[in-house]
């Protein structure tokens, strides 16, 4: 049997199914972190020193940190801080990626070809560290906003080179009296009716991952506020020692990003 | 193929003067400069002389020139890099071809999904604690480890973030491999090759393997990004000093004329990439056509 026969598409069926999974989990996060007040056991930050480092256990399942904070609850806490701080940099990376990527493919091709230009020159370094850069240059309340830009240079690449900027049709189309709008809004109508969810769950994914990143860099959330990357960050001084601190966070942004991953269909060898 | 080297050379060309700009744009917010839009762009365009001048500025937080300081610190990073790369293709193009066939396929996807959906510093972390636990390696995530280490040690310590690097790099390699071959895989031409009486081998050999391999160094630029994203969170996790970790001390300390210059060899680097990945690919794609 050759490699080329076995790649062949999934059957649509098992596809559907495995996207059904990852938004069934998306969900089920989403009503836990709108549900992580009533859930936690105790409110985001409360320390009790009696309590430092104690294992996981019947009174405390994901066990405690080095200030006596209940793990279960701080990461209900983070993983609800790092899904609305993703959720607010996937729809930027949509907007100012996707969306305009689609958008410029389809404006004259001297100023298409020119963005196209710009947002390769940005999409040529690593999104972590133009996110970086920018909440170095504004401020770290600005983290998910800068996560979401430093996405859009890749989604705008990826958008504009789906279309073909050199087709005629548009022109055809705008000869027989169709307004270039209507044209337009035909186009993206078109475009993101299929791929929206894939293109949402991508996004989240993506800005997920550097969201957190750059958290742990100590660029993202800023304290008393703590995300899962700040929550790790800080559970490098006693992991070694206590590995639920960082465990129980860091199995919650993993699952946060498989099942955002699995909505997007990034299981069939599409392009990473 | 010469009219295709010379688009590309002319891609390569643009790509990085726009990085110029990109650099002299940032370099020129730590700039002293007059008030509004035309003191920012006089600042700008000072500095875009001055790089024409081949003088890229100091660094402001050690006052060294800062050719001088990126100097010192991005071997280690291209080291980490090239080491990381070649981790990358040793277990990345087995894994998308292993993840490629049949039923492995099927028995491996889940286990990609979670490798693919790990970030990396979880990974790192993770690699740590079992170097730790496991191997009983001297490894810190927490402090440096003292110069003063036997040769053994040494590799101990330097392997992790190579590790993490390749870990990453395998990843995208795994990725770009799985894309192409199910790519390659929609030919028309196979059945074509087939009534010619060439075998599934042949065809395999002669034709997709040609593709599937120009689909993965086509994608060397996207591999470039993900071991230099990598890079900056080994760097910074195992405290390897390095130039990404420069870059995030540099952000930190608002020393925009460094943060300028490395993003700009970061750009560079994956300019070069995709200029020498889209040219071994049509090179490549050229010998497997039918």
């Amino acid at each position: 049997m050759s490699a080329g026969q076995t790649l062949e598409a999934s059957p649509p069926l098992s596809r559907l199914i495995v996207r059904g999974v990852g938004w069934c989990g998306l969900g089920l996060l989403a009503v836990t972190v709108l549900l992580s007040d009533f859930i936690a056991r105790a409110p985001a930050g409360m320390a009790d020193p009696s309590a430092m480092l104690n294992a996981p256990s019947s009174t405390h399942p994901f066990g405690t940190d080095l200030l006596g904070r209940d793990l279960m609850s701080e990461t209900l806490h983070g993983l609800a801080e790092t899904g609305a701080h993703a959720l607010f940099g996937a729809l930027v990376a949509i907007v100012c990626g996707e969306l305009f990527g689609a958008v410029a493919a389809r404006l004259p091709v001297p100023l298409a070809r020119a963005i196209r230009g710009v947002m390769g020159v940005l999409a040529a370094v690593p999104a972590l560290l133009l996110t970086i850069l920018l909440i170095g240059l504004t401020a770290r309340f600005f983290a998910p906003l800068a996560a979401g830009l430093a996405a859009a240079p890749l989604a705008f690449v990826r958008a504009f080179d789906r279309v073909d900027v050199d087709s005629k049709h548009s022109e055809y189309a705008r000869a027989t009296g169709i307004p270039a709008t209507t044209l337009l809004h035909r186009d993206l109508t078109y475009e993101f009716r299929e791929m929206l969810g894939s293109v949402a769950a991508r996004a989240l994914a993506a800005v997920t991952i550097i969201l957190s990143t750059a958290s742990f860099l100590g660029f993202g959330a800023e304290p008393p506020a703590r995300d899962l990357g700040l929550m790790i960050a800080a559970a490098k001084a006693t992991y070694l020692a206590a590995w639920w601190t960082a465990a129980c966070p860091a199995a919650a942004l993993v699952i946060l990003v498989l099942c955002a991953r699995l909505a997007a269909g990034l299981d069939e060898g599409e392009q990473p | 193929m010469r009219s295709f080297l010379a688009r590309q050379a002319v891609r390569l060309v643009v790509g990085v003067l726009g990085a110029v700009v990109v650099a002299a744009v940032i370099s020129a917010i730590g700039v002293p400069r007059g008030h509004g839009l035309w003191g920012f762009l006089l600042a700008v365009a000072g500095r875009l002389a001055h790089f024409a001048q081949g003088d890229l500025g100091q660094s402001a937080i050690s006052g060294q020139p800062a050719w001088q300081e990126l100097g010192e610190r991005i071997p280690s990073t291209l080291k980490l890099v090239a080491e990381g790369a070649g981790l990358a293709l040793v277990a990345g193009v087995p894994l998308g071809l292993v993840a490629a066939v049949g039923p492995t396929r099927r028995a491996i996807a889940p286990l990609i999904q979670i490798i693919t959906a790990t970030p990396l510093f979880c990974a790192g972390l993770a690699l740590a604690y079992g170097a730790v636990h496991l191997l009983h390696w001297p490894v810190s995530v927490n402090t440096p480890v003292g110069a003063a280490v036997s040769p053994d040690e040494a590799f101990e310590i330097a392997a992790l973030p190579i590790i993490t690097v390749g870990f990453a790099g395998a990843a995208v390699v795994q990725l770009a491999l799985r894309h192409s071959a199910s790519q390659a895989s929609g030919g028309a031409f196979r059945n074509g090759l087939k009534r010619l009486g060439l075998s599934a081998f042949e065809i395999e050999r002669s034709f997709i393997l040609p593709r599937v391999m120009a689909g993965l160094v086509a994608s060397a630029g996207e591999i470039m990004l993900a071991l230099l994203s990598a890079a900056v969170v080994a760097e910074w996790v195992f405290h390897r000093s390095g130039a990404a970790d420069l870059f995030v001390k540099a952000v930190a300390l608002a020393d925009w004329n460094m943060t300028a210059i490395i993003l700009f060899m970061f750009a560079c680097l994956t300019f070069l990439a995709e200029f020498a990945g889209r040219i071994a690919a049509h090179a490549l794609a050229s010998e497997g056509a039918p």
